[in-house]
């Protein structure tokens, strides 16, 4: 486990470098936000007006959160990484690395996602207290759990995107797909919470990987019950098995279908 | 000067097929984008239907109307990246020295870059606006008015990413800067206009002309007015002028960089 800890420990020193220009890509996580402020603005006729048990701040805080942890993610990146690594050959060289490629993958990147993490954090919760003028009110310790939850999201999505990038080994470019779990997860999980969706919808979007990657954590910043906790932290905890053993199984498939040559 | 416009629109035809034609080589990853890119804008609807299910109308927008608003958006951003896919890189093609390659060539320069190759996935974008009108009401008069604003948004679309692009001239790294711009453009021009106010509407006017883009085309194809549809004209040809005026400008102060490049 020590060498994973040291590729992200190298990862992380290499990204800070470049901490400026990460805060400079974040410009559309604020135009978004914004976008996202007059829409509700418009929607919520009275701010203190519930609609589906959320009043407007609380659906603003909730997309800012689900918004952190789909900018910090930079999912684009890491699936056109894994594609571009499986389709040049270059993943041979790290299969004969005293490492797995799949865990070298989740380390290297989480490098990444932390710097992102705490930058955009720190934005969101900028924009929402200049914007809102509120923040929901939480304890230390609700702190730490909603903490955990993103990092838990965070490795479950890190660990999906990867599989969706490993099918590169069977078809030529894997993108497309990403493309489609990045609308799923941007429309279903970012915008609205799952109570917005219609009631025959809200089961099937609690099993998918939405409700552990996006909703949970955003649900438990603006609303922290310890029922709720217990119930996010069990499905996440489902999910992390699951996504691994996916994502394990796609690798070690398509590795023996890997023909690489040299050059 | 026909005969050379002639030649220019026949050269630029040629270079767009065939960077087409490579683009087809694999039809698998072809077909694969077009769909998925189409999927991938569909999606969005699902925005729409909860938001409608909260309020009939969302900034002065009926539902049909935002699925047109989509498919406008879809269609300009799909007739600008499709064709002239590379006017988003020419801010990087300027500061790296790969202009060079497009010196030499004896057409116009804009056009011979910015054309040099295609982007597969946004034509994904132009058959989900057709699909969008359709859904609309296809009429004779909304497909070629459609057809005719999917061409100028495009255009200006296009010019702005040149104007921005062209700046590196001047200042050199300003990626970000025309990075930004056009992620506004793409992220504000599917929301219904209504629900801005103040400062960020004047901005749809002039710096960020989603307004003449997406806005105005929405109302002419509710409700057709000439001197609106002669505005959209002239400001798209005021937008592609500056663009050629700024380009051929900040060219004079290009240097190379010797860098050897291959074009195959």
């Amino acid at each position: 486990m020590r060498k994973y800890f040291y590729i992200l420990k190298s990862e992380l020193m290499s990204n800070l470098q470049y901490a400026f220009d990460i805060l400079v890509g974040f410009i559309s996580y604020c135009i978004l936000i914004f976008i996202f402020l007059n829409l509700w603005k418009y929607i919520y006729a009275d701010p203190t007006e519930l609609i589906n048990g959320y009043n407007m701040n609380q659906m603003i805080w909730y997309v800012i959160i689900t918004e952190i942890l789909w900018m910090s993610l930079g999912g684009r990146k890491l699936c056109k990484k894994i594609c571009n690594d499986v389709k040049s050959g270059n993943i041979a060289y790290n299969i004969n690395k005293p490492y797995n490629y799949v865990e070298y993958a989740l380390f290297n990147h989480m490098g990444l996602v932390i710097i992102r993490f705490i930058l955009v954090g720190l934005l969101g919760l900028i924009l929402g207290i200049v914007f809102l003028h509120s923040f929901p009110s939480l304890t230390i310790l609700e702190i730490l759990g909603v903490l955990l939850s993103c990092l838990l999201a965070t490795i479950i999505n890190i660990m999906l995107v990867t599989s969706i990038g490993l099918i590169s080994f069977f078809i030529e470019d894997a993108n497309p797909f990403f493309w489609l779990y990045s609308k799923m997860i941007l429309v279903i999980g970012t915008i609205f919470p799952i109570e917005f969706f219609p009631a025959v919808l809200q089961p099937i979007i609690k099993f998918s990987p939405i409700y552990v990657v996006s909703y949970g954590p955003a649900k438990l910043f603006v609303n922290f019950t310890m029922t709720n906790w217990t119930q996010i932290m069990i499905a996440q905890g489902i999910y992390l098995v699951i996504s691994f053993l996916i994502c394990h199984g796609i690798y070690y498939k398509g590795v023996k279908k890997l023909n690489v040559n040299g050059g | 000067m026909l005969t050379e416009v002639k030649n220019q629109w026949k050269v630029t035809m040629l270079s767009i097929k065939y960077a087409l034609q490579r683009e087809m080589l694999n039809k698998v990853t072809f077909f694969s984008n077009i769909i998925f890119m189409m999927l991938n804008n569909a999606c969005f609807i699902v925005q729409w239907i909860i938001l409608y299910s909260l309020k009939n109308e969302v900034g002065g927008y009926s539902f049909k109307q935002i699925l047109l608003l989509w498919g406008i958006a879809a269609g300009t951003f799909g007739v600008s990246h499709f064709f002239f896919k590379e006017s988003y890189e020419l801010s990087e093609t300027i500061n790296t020295g790969k202009l060079d390659a497009f010196l030499i060539q004896p057409k116009n320069v804009l056009l011979s870059c910015i054309t040099s190759s295609v982007e597969v996935s946004c034509i994904g974008d132009m058959i989900y606006g057709w699909i969008m009108l359709f859904i609309y009401g296809f009429t004779l008069k909304n497909a070629l008015l459609f057809a005719f604003f999917c061409i100028t948004g495009g255009f200006i679309l296009t010019s702005v990413a040149v104007i921005f692009a062209s700046l590196s001239f001047w200042f050199g790294r300003v990626e970000i800067v025309a990075n930004t711009i056009n992620s506004l453009m793409t992220n504000f021009a599917t929301y219904p206009e209504g629900i801005f106010k103040g400062f960020v509407k004047i901005l749809f006017y002039t710096i960020l002309p989603i307004g003449i883009v997406n806005f105005l085309p929405i109302q002419l194809l509710k409700d057709f007015n000439f001197s609106t549809f002669l505005i959209i004209i002239g400001v798209t040809i005021l937008f592609i002028a500056v663009a050629f005026f700024l380009f051929y400008k900040g060219l004079k102060r290009y240097s190379s960089s010797n860098l050897m490049n291959v074009r195959v």
